[in-house]
This record gives C-alpha cells, structure tokens and sequence, in this order.
C-alpha cells in the first residue's frame, strides 16, 4: 500500500464530482439557453415583424413602395434579420429587403401566419392591418447566427470556467485532501512500519477531526491488543522453548542429580529466578531434605542454611499444601506469617512459588523458586512450573525406575556370573575329588609307615629320621595340597586348622621357597629381579593356615616375576595397622597387612576385574588360571581381604589383609587335648585297598590293637556277623567309604542294625566334602580324611570307646 | 360578428378590387379607397360622433370625380364600428355634418376666408387634389405613376384632428403658410 493511489484516487473523485457537477450545470444552462435564445429569437423576430407590419400598413394603404422599403430596410438594425418583404392584400409582392429580391428566393406567402424555426432559421409571416382591414402580409426570414456565436461563446466561457473550476477544486482538494489522506497515509505508514519491523509497540499519530480521530485511536487501541497479545503470545513461546528444552536435557538423563541440576539451571538462566531448589519429600518423617540447589543461587541457600542435605520442617501454609500436591504462590512472602517464608524472606526474597513433584498423586518432592521483587511471578510463570514438575516428576520416575532396572539387572547378571562360576566349580571340584581319593588312598601306606616308623623305631639314624621328616613333610603337603585343589571355592571349614602364626616368619619362608624362581631364573635369562623385604618391626600374629597362606604368597611372588619380563623390583611388605573404625566408638581392632609389589607391565581395568575368575590367565599355556583363584579362596577362608591395585605399565600390588590376632580369636582353636588311651581294641578294618588296608593294620597292631581286615563291603559285614555271632564282638569299626558292591554307608548300616552300641570310623578322600556339605552319612560316627593320621586315629579311637564303654 | 364583419369586408374588397386589377384602375378608383383609408388613420376629438354607431360621413363637395366608386369601397364597410356613408355636397356651407370632405373642382368657392374655419372648427378632415390651390389639410399630389400625399399638420392640428404618424410618414408634411402657395 501505497500512498499515491490514496491521493490519486482522492483528487480523481474530487475532480470528477467538480467536472461532472460543472458540465451538468453549463449543460443546463446551455441547453436553457439554446431553447430560450430559439424563443427569444422568435419572439424578437415577431417583435421586429409587429413593428414593421404596423410601420408598414400606410405604405400598403397609400401604395407608397419607397415608404415600405424605407420601413423594411430599418430591419437591418438587425443583423440576423437576412430577408423582409411586404406582400400586397392580393399577394403580390410590394416591397423587399434588400430591395430587388425575386419572389423565389423569398419564404412562401402562403401558410399560417406566425413565427416559427425552420432550418436553422426563423420564419414570420404577420398580416399586414390597419383597423379591421388587412392591408397586406409581411414575410420575415433570420438566422440563428447569434444563437450560434452565443453558443460558441458559451463553450469558450465554460470551458474556461471549467478550467479555472479544476485548477480551484484541485488546489482546494490538495489542501483538503491532505485531512483525510494524511492520517490514513499515516496509519498506512505505521502498519507499514509495524508489519516490516515486527514492532508492535510503535502508535499512529493522533490526528484531528473525528473519524480520523476515532480511526487513530482504534487502531491504536488494536495494536495495543496486538502488542499484547504479540508479548503473551512470544512469552508463551518462549516458555514453550525452554519446556521443550529442558524437558528434552532432562530426557538425556538418568540420574536424578543431574536432572534437578538441569532443570534449576534452565530455570535460573531462562526464567530469571533468584533463588531455586529443589527438595525431597519425605512423608514418614515429615520434612523437606534439600535434594538440589540452582548454581546460582548457591550463595543464596548458604545464607538462609539451606545447602545440599539440609532439612527443612514442614510449616502448616505453604510447604504442608505444597506437599499436598498444590501449587502455591505466595506473592509477597514478607506478609506471609510462617517460617519458612519468612526465612526467605530475610534474604532478599519477595515472592515465592512452590510447585509439588508428584507421580500418581504421590507428591516426592517440592520445586522451590523466588524472586526478588514482589509479585512478579504471573500466572503463566507459575502454569509453567506446574507443567515443568510434571514433566521433572516423570523424568523422575523413571530415573528411578531406570535405576531399579539397572539395578536388577546387574545383580542378575552378577547371580548369573555366580552359577556360572559355582558350576564351573563344582565341575573342578568333581574332577578334583576323583583325582584326590586316589592319590590320598596311594599316599596313605606312605604316610602311615613313615609315621609309625618315626615313632616306633627310636634306633634310627639320624640322617634316616631326618629323611623320614622331610618325606612326612612332603607327604604332608601333597595331602593338603590335593584337599586344597578341591576345595578352593569353599568358605572356611570347622576342619580347617588354624594356628597362631608370625607373618614375617610366613612371608620369609615363602620368598625361600620361590627363590629359584626371581633369582636364578631369571639370571640365566639374564634378566635381573631384586626383591626387597619390608617387614613390620613389631610382632604381627595372626589366626591361620599356615600352608595355605604360604601357598597364596607363593602364587603372588610366581605372578610379580611372571608380570616382569623385563627385570624390576619386587617389594614384599607386612605391616600391622589399625583398623579404619566401622562404627565410632568401636574398639579400634587391628589388621596385618601383606603386600607384594611389582613393577611390571600392571593390568588394564578388564584384567584387574576377572584376575580372580578360575582358568582367567593372561598366560597362555603357561598358565592354569587357577592361582589367583586359590589365592582368592585362601582369603575368603581366613577372613581376610584382598586389594588388587594395578596400573598398566606402572605395576601391580596385591594387597591381603588379615585381622590380627587376638586373644578371643585364640579361643577358637580346637585344641586336641584328650589323652590316648593305651586300651587293646579289636578292630575290624573293611577297605578294598590292599595297600591301605596292610599299612593301616601294621600301625594299629604295633599300638597293641587287635586287628581283622576285610577286604571289601560285604566281606567286612559278614566278618562282623561272624563275630558278634560268636561272642568275640568288634569294639569298633574303621571302613572305607568308596568301595565296589557294597560301600561304606552299606556296611556301617549293616553294622548299626546289628549291634546299634558299636562305633564307625569311616575313612574317605572324601571326607572334607561330606563334613562341609554336612553330609555324614547315617551309622556313623566320625568321618576321617584320608591320607589317616595315626594321631588323629588314635584319639578318634580312644574318644568314641571311651564313650561306647 | 367583428370575424363575419372582417370576411364580409374582405370579401367585399375582393369583390370589388379584381376588375381594376386586372385592367390598372384609375384614378379617382385609388384616391377613392386613400379616402376609405384616411378614415383609419385619423382620430376625431371626442364628441365629434353623437354615439358609438355614428356613421363615419364621407362627403364630397363640387365636381365628384369618383363616380361610383367611392359608394363601392365604402359599401359595407365599417372603421371603428363605424358604418361608412357618403354624402355629396353642392356648396361648401352645406357640408357641415360629414367627417372627411373632398374638395372637388367648384366645391370650395363662396367665402374663401370663412369655411376653413369653420370646418376646421367642426373638425372635419379636408382633402383636395394639389394641382387646385385649396385649403384642404391632405391633398393628393399625382407623381409620375403614383399618387403621393401632401400634409398640412398645422392646420390638421387646428382641427383637433390626431393623424396617424404611419400616415405622416408616408406623407409630405408641409405648414399652413405653405398650403396657400
């Protein structure tokens, strides 16, 4: 919209009613004037005429032609007067002007008498009288050359008038016009304005007169509506955006700290809100824990003791309605008479809005938002925390649900790990049980004649009985080595023997024992490895198997040497510390610590995870992935722990940790305080070991002992029927648990059925594993491990008679 | 009944003019109907007609030239409401009671001195041929093929008679010193 076609098309109405209204006017007047002017002319001939008739009428009467003639030529006063004759009472022509016409070129004489136009003239013809006596007939002929140089006149004037008139109404309306178009320019201009720049907040001048007036003003008052509705309508926008905005950065999270951070942030940031937090809701004990705190309004929550974890009570306006799911606002919180606000109030704070988080009308947590100023929340601000809770309350939830899942899925996978790991297991440990009856039935005759040898033949030599020692020794730790290799899964059994043992005198023996391997090994590889002993200068004693935990210290110093190929350092260190206090006031309790350090090639974060899994080796074939695995078990035996602390490329230090010894833990050791007792027994013996069966017997004759082998199940149940048939009964039985036909259980049932009182020692490869999965069979008394220790079957022995008898 | 009058008067004219038309009429035919004429364009000081229907009287003293036509032009015809009648006179003392009086030839002998006065007095409009010195207020003076008229306004003034100033114009007007020439 242009301004010119306003103007244009002004001025053109302007001129067009001026010229339409002039041209009817002269029209009219032309046209009045044209009929008039034919009349008056007319008439003015009929005058002329009446005055020469009567002029004429002596002429006639008197025939005097020079008379009539003088009369006629008196016309010529009249210039649009072109012929006159005079016509005689009988016709005939008497005189003419101009003198000399002929009779053809005259109007005819006959016709009505009167005057009348015809053909652009007007024609008279008039009678000629004097008295009642006509005298003659006077015949008159004039143009309308004055008509027409009237009318020619007249065009020439009007269209002067009509010239000046448009030049009058165009100045006139230009000054006018400016009155009606100026202003609707200007408005025009304005919207103009308005629609190019968006700038609603622009106003049209205020023009005079009162359409104008009413027309400025109205559109005023429109772009008032429309500035506002623009402002609430960009406001709602805006707040649309930062809805879509944070409810999208609160969908990118899952924990609820970073949401509430997310959300107060956006808050602070886009709504310009002074102080934000956010609170969990605790219905049991009715109080607000302080969950969140906006970055900015740190300072703020320090000064009114409203930091991370503070608590807030309940007061019975704002935070009790908030907590009942309403949105609260309280305008001016100074005129609010409760603690809460008023401790908001105290710093600075002036209106306040409290929205609830809440899930299935269960409000969890409080939105907290203020302003400095007063009342300056407005009611779309407050609609769009209510919806923003909504949307933080979901986000919430399913944070949490998020959470749970995370959860419950992590401790399937970890049961299912479990299973896997048990099942491997008790694979292990099944093939491992095969393995170890036999070897344990193989090594028995070993370990009894070596024993009964040591005790029965004082005439040894000493080289001899040095080298019986060593062979019940290693006998010794073939047996627990085996048990162990079954039974490294397994928690701490009530058979493990523990004893109070010096962890420096442990770890020496340990670094003896590997010697060969980061000593000498390694120098024929010409790769040097130093290892440094830090010991505890004070006494470190703990509750243990010794075996075991030599065995474990082993293990490690085999996996630092195995982590250097190198060379480095390996740095093995006790230490004894104080426990860091689970509780306080405890009694502060102390821990002996071992660690072995290397500077090898450490384990990256998956390694350092699995090192403990059985068959997880980093060693290929070298390795059975087992070592750790029994390291692993010795620890959860002993009650110790293990940290593993590894960095690639820096080294790795394995960490045990054990309680120290105490005078309580001492109380727990079994002690084997009952005499033997020096009785003579028969003993029936049923196994299907020959081997077993002959060594058994030669040692438990040789205590005095009268002794009957069977060699097998059946054998043995017979014998002792035989026996008890007889009178010469068995005071106790000692049989073997896996045996082909008829085993161990059959014939301690057979035995019981027979005579209930009697005794049954059985003797098994198997025996931890039935004591551990409480698994004594029914029938039978004790259960003993073999390789049998003729100690420990000598107490056995003497206990169970002991009580029979 | 002034139409029918009209139509008659203009039939009679009719009537009566064709013959001479044909053949050029004479004389005495033409100064008979300028004495009919005369009658309409003079006026008569009131009084001079005892009543509205007083016939206008022509009369004719001494020779009468006309004949009989001046009885056919006035025949019928009325000026004013007027009839029209001709009377003949032997002397001019007897020709009191007529309106316009020819002079013919020995009409106005006797006492020249006196009858002017006294028809001036009586109001009567004298006409005369101009070739006879007379007295008369018009007179007809014969032009080569026309007759021209001769009016003497002082002594028609003296009348109290009102000529028609269409009539003066078609006239020569002379005064009374020269009327006697």
């Amino acid at each position: 919209v242009t301004a010119t076609p306003v103007r244009k098309r002004l001025m053109k109405m302007v001129l067009l009613t001026t010229g339409t209204v002039l041209l009817l006017a002269l029209s009219a007047f032309v046209l009045y004037d044209f009929f008039t002017f034919r009349q008056i002319a007319t008439r003015h001939l009929s005058t002329v005429g009446e005055v020469i008739a009567t002029n004429s009428s002596a002429a006639l009467a008197f025939h005097n032609k020079e008379d009539a003639e003088a009369v006629l030529a008196a016309v010529a006063a009249e210039p649009s007067v072109e012929v006159a004759a005079l016509y005689d009472a009988d016709g005939n022509l008497f005189a003419t002007y101009p003198t000399g016409l002929a009779v053809s070129t005259l109007p005819p004489v006959s016709g009505p008498d009167g005057y009348s136009i015809q053909n652009n003239y007007v024609v008279g013809r008039q009678q000629v009288s004097e008295g009642e006596r006509t005298m003659g007939t006077l015949v008159l002929r004039s143009n309308l050359n004055g008509l027409y140089a009237r009318l020619g006149l007249y065009a020439v004037v009007s269209a002067v008038i009509f010239v000046i008139a448009g030049l009058l109404a165009y100045a006139i309306s230009r000054k006018l016009q400016h009155q009606v178009s100026g202003p609707i320019l200007a408005l025009a201009e304005t919207a103009r304005a308005i629609s190019v720049r968006g700038d609603y907040s622009v106003r049209a001048e205020h023009s005079a007169g009162y359409e104008m007036g009413l027309l400025t003003e109205t559109f005023n008052h429109m772009l008032t509506r429309i500035e506002q509705q623009h402002g609430s309508l960009q406001a709602h926008l805006s707040r649309m955006h930062l809805l879509r905005h944070i409810t999208q950065a609160i969908g990118e999270r899952q924990d609820l700290d970073s949401i509430f951070q997310v959300v107060l942030q956006s808050l602070e940031q886009s709504l310009g809100i002074d102080f934000g937090c956010i609170g969990q809701y605790d219905a049991t004990t009715e109080t607000i824990t302080v969950a969140k705190v906006g970055g900015a309004s740190q300072k703020l929550a320090i000064q009114l003791g409203m930091g991370e974890k503070s608590r807030i009570a309940l007061d019975s306006n704002g935070l009790s309605r908030s907590v009942k799911g309403q949105l609260v606002y309280e305008p001016d919180i100074l005129a609010v008479p409760f603690p809460f606000p008023q401790r908001l109030g105290s710093a600075g704070l002036r209106s306040l809005v409290l929205a609830p988080l809440n899930v299935e009308h269960r409000v969890f947590g409080v939105l907290i938002a203020a302003r400095h100023e007063k009342d300056v929340f407005s009611s779309p601000d407050c609609e769009f925390l209510k919806h923003l809770c909504e949307h933080v309350a979901l986000a919430t939830q399913q944070a949490q649900l998020y959470g749970a899942l995370q959860q419950a899925y992590d401790d399937l996978r970890q049961s299912q790990h479990t299973v896997l790991q048990q099942e491997r297991l008790r694979a292990l440990g099944q093939m491992a049980s095969g393995i170890a009856h036999d070897i344990n039935n193989a090594i028995s005759p070993v370990a009894l004649y070596t024993e009964s040898l040591l005790e029965r033949e004082p005439d040894l030599s000493a080289r001899a009985r040095g080298y019986l020692t060593t062979i019940q020794r290693a006998i010794e730790d073939v047996a627990s080595t085996v048990a162990r290799m079954r039974e490294f899964y397994r928690p701490r059994e009530s058979q493990l023997l523990l004893a109070r043992l010096s962890v420096n005198t442990l770890v020496q023996q340990a670094v003896e024992l590997t010697r060969p391997r980061w000593s000498a090994v390694p120098q024929q590889k010409g790769i040097s490895i130093d290892l440094q002993l830090r010991l505890e200068p004070k006494t470190a004693e703990i509750m243990g198997a010794d075996g075991e935990i030599r065995d474990a210290l082993t293990n490690l110093i085999f996996n630092a040497v195995d982590a250097m190929p190198e060379g480095g350092t390996i740095t093995v260190r006790t230490a004894l510390k104080e426990a860091p206090a689970i509780a306080p006031g405890d009694a502060s309790t102390k821990q002996v610590y071992i660690e072995v350090t290397d500077t090898g090639i450490g384990m990256d974060e998956e390694t350092r995870r699995r090192c403990l899994e059985p068959f997880f080796t980093t060693k290929g074939e070298r390795g059975t992935g087992l070592g750790l695995a029994m390291v692993y078990g010795m620890i959860q035996r002993h009650s110790a722990e293990l940290e593993v602390i590894s960095e690639p490329g820096v080294g790795t230090t394995m960490r045990v940790i054990f309680p120290a010894y105490t005078a309580i833990a001492a109380s727990e050791v079994r002690v084997n305080a009952l005499p033997i007792v020096e009785r003579r027994l028969r003993i029936l013996l049923v196994d299907d070991d020959p081997l077993l069966i002959k060594s058994l017997q030669d040692t438990l004759e040789a205590d005095g002992h009268i002794v009957t082998a069977a060699h097998g199940g059946q054998q043995g149940i017979d014998a002792f029927t035989a026996a008890h048939g007889s009178g010469n009964r068995f005071a106790i039985v000692v049989t073997d648990l896996g045996m082909p036909h008829v085993d161990g259980r059959k014939v301690a049932a057979s035995i019981k059925s027979i005579s209930s009182a009697t005794p049954v020692i059985m003797l098994t490869g198997w025996g931890q594993r039935l004591v551990a999965e409480n698994d004594i069979p029914p029938h039978v008394n004790r259960v003993l491990n073999k390789p049998p220790k003729l100690m420990e079957l000598r107490a056995t022995l003497a206990e169970l008679t002991a009580v029979a008898g | 009944m002034a139409c029918a009058v009209l139509c008659l008067a203009i039939g009679a004219a009719l009537a009566a003019v064709p013959g001479p038309v044909t053949a050029a009429p004479s004389e005495y035919q033409l100064k008979a109907v300028f004495l009919f004429n005369f009658a309409q364009f003079v006026e008569w000081p009131e009084g001079t007609f005892a009543a509205a229907d007083t016939p206008l009287v022509i009369g004719v003293v001494g020779t009468d030239p006309f004949g009989a036509h001046l009885d056919e032009v006035v025949q019928g015809e009325h000026v004013k409401g007027r009839p029209l009648t001709v009377r003949r006179f032997r002397k001019i003392e007897d020709a009191r009671d007529c309106h316009i009086l020819f002079l013919g030839e020995g009409g106005a002998t006797g006492r020249q001195d006196t009858w002017p006065a006294l028809l001036t007095e009586r109001h009567v409009l004298t006409v005369s041929d101009a070739d006879r010195a007379s007295a008369a207020i018009i007179q007809f003076v014969d032009a080569s093929s026309r007759i021209k008229l001769r009016i003497d306004a002082l002594r028609a003034e003296k009348s109290g008679l009102t000529i028609s100033s269409k009539l003066l114009r078609a006239a020569e007007i002379v005064s009374s010193t020269e009327a006697r020439r």
